[in-house]
């Protein structure tokens, strides 16, 4: 009655991300919180300038 | 609309839905129907967690709110890339650990089943009630488009998406969804292009920034700390963290797409797709309203966007006070436009004196204009017993239907059409599944064949997806669209995160603790909802924190816990 394709992460598919250059979980974090902060500096000063 | 309009339209919706239908035929077993094939890609399961939040009303409402409020709702999102990465990191190994249908089946497994029906219900009541805002929406475009009336337009394309969502089940969501997401953005991107090329000649791009800055449409980041402000940085990063925490991890409809991913990996990036692509989506949404703001600077727009509203005021002007308002209307607004065009004239001369006086004078004739327009929506309300005219909602389909040319229309009404099928079947098979697995094979029929929950789930999808079109009947009531759907997301999704926050982190309490606190902490939500005025993105952090320290404190008074693993099998 179980879903037959979820099983048990191996460490292997916890770990890798199978990305060329954010290889790690970690890094991948980073790229998005680096985004993150991207676009809120973007509309900070947005709303300095042109308010 | 046009022949060729009906034909985009039309043709779209149908091909897709029929396709979908298509694809997924035959597929009879119960996790085929819930779960899909599971072979589903990482960028398939990115569009359609994507897709699945972005309905009709993202894309039909929002740009209104760029129009009339500016960029600041955009705070709201600042909270998706924490929380998807916290879901990413925390929620989906152990979703997909326990090989769980619902994320309601979890709290059973870790506390008691009593706790699974208390989450599954959360779900249902306010996704059910939600489900009705999304059939809603696409019925106002097209009751706008086509005159027809609004009730039987709602009847009619919520009964359209109950049979394609039964039909097809979790695989056609999917399929389905990475064809109507195409659509929309292809319709948006051509409404983005199209304004441009019609602000006028003399406007470059820093222009048409200062113009919108200048009348605080560009504030897209406010600092205050006053917790009664509704868009705030602290609101959306706190509030918003939490809410968007709520959605995306405990609300089924999302959880229900990330799951059925090949791998870990695959819903991993998924998820991280749509936290990096969310808070740009929504801006570039609400600057497309921003624009439009600017673009009726130049243009004279309607008194109020709704044209309902405006043939209301209309049949009932017996002291002619209609065409006075109207009248007026007009005449700050032509004294505006003068001003900003002598503005720009002083501003491209270098006469920063002159530029400053003049847009002085048009800021000034502009709020004069919606003083007018505030008379009338107040004339509104007092006429028709506290009717609103929504005109938020109504920005964008005007500037549609009058500014664009014939197939776009079509294009961009399919977009509707699209958003709304696509979120519109992701619920309705989240709700039919939670009512198969959490109620169904669970209480009523434990030894319930495939078939006979297929069945089921078929049924429950029907039976919602009527349920939701029962609560669409009465969404003119409300105020703004989105806004709607996310106050009353806010007022369950803190305690049903607060019940998953325990499961998660807090190994030391037990169902019975975590059950009581989750009841007494979705009472105060609501106390507090009814008598204080703070922002709605509050609501999450406080049913959530209040759901955590009521389980911390009765837990220690009953004593001994009674838990279980959190990874222990049931059947």
């Amino acid at each position: 009655m179980k879903h037959p394709a979820a099983t048990e992460p191996s460490a292997r598919e916890s770990e890798e991300t199978g990305l060329p250059i954010f290889r790690s979980w970690k890094s991948v974090y980073l790229l998005v919180l680096g985004s993150f902060v991207f676009w809120v500096a973007l509309l900070i000063a947005l709303t300095k300038i042109f308010s | 609309m046009s022949a060729l309009d009906f034909v985009v339209l039309i043709g779209s919706m149908l091909g897709i839905a029929i396709y979908g239908i298509w694809r997924t035929r035959g597929r009879r077993s119960l996790n085929a129907y819930l779960h899909g094939d599971g072979q589903t890609p990482w960028f398939a399961i990115g569009l359609s967690v994507m897709a699945t939040q972005a309905s009709a009303i993202t894309f039909l409402s929002t740009p209104g709110q760029g129009y009339l409020g500016g960029l600041g709702f955009v705070q709201i999102y600042f909270g998706v890339p924490i929380a998807l990465i916290i879901i990413a990191i925390f929620f989906l190994p152990i979703f997909r650990r326990l090989n769980v249908y619902t994320a309601y089946e979890f709290l059973g497994r870790r506390f008691d089943g009593k706790t699974r029906l208390l989450g599954a219900a959360l779900f249902l009541v306010q996704r059910g009630l939600g489900a009705g805002l999304t059939i809603y929406a696409p019925a106002i475009v097209l009751t706008t488009v086509f005159g027809w009336p609004l009730n039987l337009t709602i009847i009619c394309s919520g009964l359209l998406v109950i049979i394609y969502t039964v039909a097809g089940g979790s695989d056609a969501v999917t399929v389905t969804q990475k064809y109507q997401i195409g659509i929309i953005f292809a319709g948006m991107v051509t409404a983005f292009c199209l304004l441009v090329a019609k602000l006028p000649a003399g406007l470059n791009f820093t222009d048409t920034l200062a113009l919108a800055g200048g009348f605080q449409k560009l504030n897209a980041v406010n600092f205050s700390t006053n917790i009664h402000e509704r868009y705030t940085f602290w609101s959306g990063l706190l509030g918003g963290t939490f809410l968007m925490l709520s959605y995306f991890g405990t609300d089924q409809s999302q959880v229900q797409r990330y799951i059925s991913g090949s791998s870990l990996r695959e819903g991993r990036l998924g998820l991280m797709f749509n936290a990096v692509c969310k808070i740009p989506m929504q801006f570039s949404i609400l600057l497309l309203g921003v624009l439009i703001f600017v673009f009726y600077q130049f243009e004279q727009p309607p008194l109020l966007f709704n044209p309902a509203s405006h043939q209301y005021l209309a049949q009932h002007n017996d002291s002619g006070q209609l065409q006075a308002l109207e009248s007026g209307f007009q005449k700050t607004h032509n004294q505006a436009r003068q001003q900003i065009e002598n503005w720009l004239d002083a501003r491209h001369n270098g006469d920063e004196t002159g530029a400053r006086t003049a847009f002085a004078a048009a800021a000034a004739a502009q709020q004069q204009g919606e003083a007018i327009r505030a008379r009338a929506e107040k004339t509104l309300t007092a006429a028709n017993s506290g009717t609103t005219a929504n005109d938020a909602d109504y920005v964008f389909i005007t500037f549609i239907l009058q500014q664009l040319p014939h197939g776009v229309i079509g294009l961009l009404v399919a977009a509707f059409f699209a958003a709304a099928l696509s979120s519109k079947s992701a619920e309705l098979n989240a709700l039919g599944s939670s009512t198969t697995i959490d109620f169904y094979r669970h209480l009523v029929k434990r030894d319930a064949t495939d078939a006979a929950c297929v069945a089921a789930s078929k049924w429950f999808t029907a039976f919602w997806g009527l349920v939701a079109i029962g609560f669409a009947l009465y969404a003119h009531l409300v105020e703004n669209l989105i806004q709607a759907v996310n106050i009353l997301g806010s007022i369950f999704y803190g305690v049903m995160l607060g019940l998953f926050v325990v499961a998660f982190f807090i190994r030391r309490v037990g169902g019975t603790a975590v059950f009581w606190s989750a009841l007494a902490a979705q009472a105060l939500v609501f106390v507090l909802f009814f008598y204080l005025t703070i922002s709605y993105l509050w609501y999450p952090l406080i049913g959530c924190a209040a759901c955590v320290f009521f389980s911390l404190i009765l837990q220690a008074t009953l004593g001994a816990t009674n838990k279980s693993a959190p990874a222990s099998p049931v059947s």
